[in-house]
């Protein structure tokens, strides 16, 4: 084992949910935003993970993706943060990383495309994480949940471990930027006609709401830039949402479900009120394989998702 | 064959207070580019449709269109690829700009954009200070050769979500043409190009790789990354929310492995700026309120010495 294992890593009984001993595991990053503001994302993909029957070994001493925000004052600085998680991942005898935020999807994928297709990027990084005993082979495949779900579960099989459908729940997708673009990063789906969360909303017993917002920004990287820079992207996206009919919004995205959560009140001025609850993923597909909707963490978010859940009799 | 139900946008200003649709039937193979369905359509039932085209081969930026609800290129689009499921291709005028006639658009200030960039080489001396041509070395003209395939077509400008809330904001391909004469070693004017792009809001891009379906892969979301790190290099506005914003996100990974939200506020706005804390303070309040405030402060990821040798390893020394 490399020196880059922490001790709790090879006691690895904390971090690895298991249903059976032939479960699969996969390296688990998940990221800034569901470690601090957005828990209830965190603890609800662990909640999903068990009753998917899969292991989630969580990469304890990874640092942060760069949130496409590194890039801007240092351009190799973000690659080889992420070389050294991958070279964790490697340790533990993982090739799959499995994130549940799209910007980490995003930024990680680029950094290991570069890694992978370029010696000199390689040599490198390996020559810094050397410094302290690692090495990065460039085995890893980083993956989002949402993708593990269609790729590796299969929505046959989701369909099939439903035991409370939706009941019609008008969902609209809202996909986040880093999952589907570039598509030379990513290129999982179409980041022009994207379909693998309106298949997940299906699969659960809800209606997919199709709107020209689904594909768009909600905004999350220049809040703090310009005042209402966000809540305008916020307001338009969910506008279009709310006319097309949805009742709730599901993402695959912290940062985006932040950003949608926190600044529908303040859009409200400019796009009218639309009051739209988001969905984190993993809460959705929780609740339909049957985690109890109080463990969810629904309480946790500004626009309540409870009252529409309680209208569709999800919940009581 | 195949009949290709065009559905598009029509509205001419000189006449109509509100657009109305037209569905053009053309019977021609799917693999037709949809420039060359307008055409027909224009030719063989409505002479009246109104578009832009020139070359047809993606080298005038001409027929820049919404096709399908994504902007690209009408001459470099199949019917095929762009049909619903019902046979129609549906098609619009760019948007994020004033629809002139059909799919006709006011393009003005797309282009005061780009003359405001002074987009032509300013030499730092006189010609006649040169006894040849300004040389340009192989790997320094490298860098500028993506940039300059822009042919200016502005899908990149009308799919960008911050120029439709914003129309302040330059856009990706004046910024990414600003990239061209920053790095170009002949031009002698990167200071105050630096300052006139950041001032026209070079930070309020907002990392959405919408300018990625580029028709000619200039890429502007990747130079609009290098000329934000020129910016910071050369210290352009420093104290504004864009360089500090980036600043005080690295400073909290070197020093925590992780991105520390509640200090990357406080860093962006001001720890000072009291009315800038004020206006996210409504926010902070509804997320307290809920239990969902990030922590104050955080306990370093293990190993967080590894992260920092990183940042120590690559990091230029603090000028």
């Amino acid at each position: 084992m490399s020196s880059t294992l922490l001790p709790e890593e090879r006691a690895l009984d904390a971090h690895v949910r298991t249903n059976s001993s032939k479960s699969k595991r996969y390296g688990f990053f998940p990221g800034c935003v569901a470690k601090e503001s957005c828990k209830e994302l965190f603890n609800s993909t662990l909640l999903l993970a068990d009753k998917l029957g899969i292991e989630l070994v969580e990469l304890t001493a990874a640092s942060c993706c760069g949130a496409s925000v590194l890039n801007d004052t240092n351009r190799d600085v973000a690659r080889v943060l992420n070389a050294r998680t991958y070279a964790q991942a490697e340790a533990l005898g993982l090739d799959d990383v499995i994130t549940i935020c799209s910007t980490c999807t995003g930024h990680m994928r680029a950094a290991n495309k570069e890694l992978r297709e370029s010696e000199e990027h390689m040599a490198q990084a390996n020559a810094i994480l050397g410094k302290f005993g690692a090495n990065y082979k460039g085995s890893v495949t980083v993956r989002h949940l949402l993708w593990l779900l269609i790729d590796d579960i299969g929505l046959d099989a989701l369909r099939a471990m439903v035991v409370r459908p939706l009941n019609g729940l008008k969902v609209a997708p809202f996909y986040g930027c880093h999952i589907i673009r570039p598509e030379s990063v990513n290129g999982w789906e179409s980041a022009r006609h994207p379909h693998s969360l309106e298949d997940v909303i299906v699969a659960l017993g809800g209606e997919a709401v199709d709107y020209a917002g689904k594909t768009r920004c909600c905004g999350f990287h220049v809040q703090l830039e310009k005042d209402g820079i966000a809540s305008s992207m916020v307001g338009q996206n969910m506008r279009m949402a709310k006319d097309n009919g949805a009742e709730a919004v599901i993402t695959p995205c912290p940062l985006c479900h932040l950003a949608l959560d926190g600044y529908q009140a303040d859009a409200a001025a400019r796009w009218g009120r639309t009051d739209l609850p988001i969905f984190h993923l993993p809460q959705l597909v929780a609740y339909a394989l049957g985690v109890p909707a109080e463990k969810l963490g629904l309480n946790k978010h500004l626009i309540d998702p409870r009252e529409v859940m309680v209208s569709r009799d999800l919940i009581n | 064959m195949a009949k290709i139900k065009l559905d598009i946008f029509r509205f001419d200003e000189a006449t109509d207070t509100v657009p109305h649709r037209d569905e053009v039937t053309v019977d021609l193979p799917e693999t037709t580019t949809v420039l060359d369905a307008l055409e027909h359509a224009k030719a063989e039932v409505d002479g009246s449709i109104s578009f832009r085209r020139s070359c047809r081969s993606a080298i005038c930026g001409s027929c820049s269109m919404s096709i399908g609800g994504v902007t690209s290129l009408a001459c470099k689009t199949s019917c095929g690829s762009a049909m619903e499921e019902d046979g129609s291709v549906k098609i619009d005028p760019m948007p994020n700009f004033q629809p002139m006639k059909d799919l006709v658009v006011h393009m003005d200030p797309f282009w005061d954009k780009y003359a405001r960039l002074k987009p032509y080489l300013q030499p730092k001396d006189a010609d006649s200070a040169h006894a040849t041509e300004r040389r340009v070395s192989p790997d320094d003209m490298k860098k500028l050769v993506d940039v300059a395939n822009c042919i200016m077509c502005a899908t990149c400008y009308s799919l960008c979500p911050v120029v439709s809330v914003d129309p302040a904001f330059a856009g990706p391909a004046a910024i990414a043409y600003a990239y061209r004469f920053i790095e170009d070693v002949r031009d002698g004017k990167r200071p105050e190009r630096l300052a006139q792009i950041s001032e026209d809001y070079l930070w309020l891009c907002a990392h959405c790789y919408a300018c990625s379906y580029c028709p000619k892969h200039v890429d502007p979301n990747d130079r609009i990354v290098d000329v934000k790190r020129a910016a910071i290099t050369d210290r352009v506005m420093m104290n504004e929310r864009g360089p500090r914003h980036a600043l005080v996100v690295a400073r909290t990974i070197k020093q925590t492995g992780m991105l520390a939200e509640t200090e990357v506020i406080q860093g962006t706005v001001g720890r000072f700026n009291i009315r800038g804390l004020l206006k996210v303070a409504p926010l902070g309040a509804r997320m307290a309120l809920k239990g969902k405030l990030p922590p104050p402060f955080l306990k370093p990821v293990p190993k967080v010495d590894e992260i920092r040798t990183i940042f120590d390893a690559l990091e230029a020394p603090v000028r």
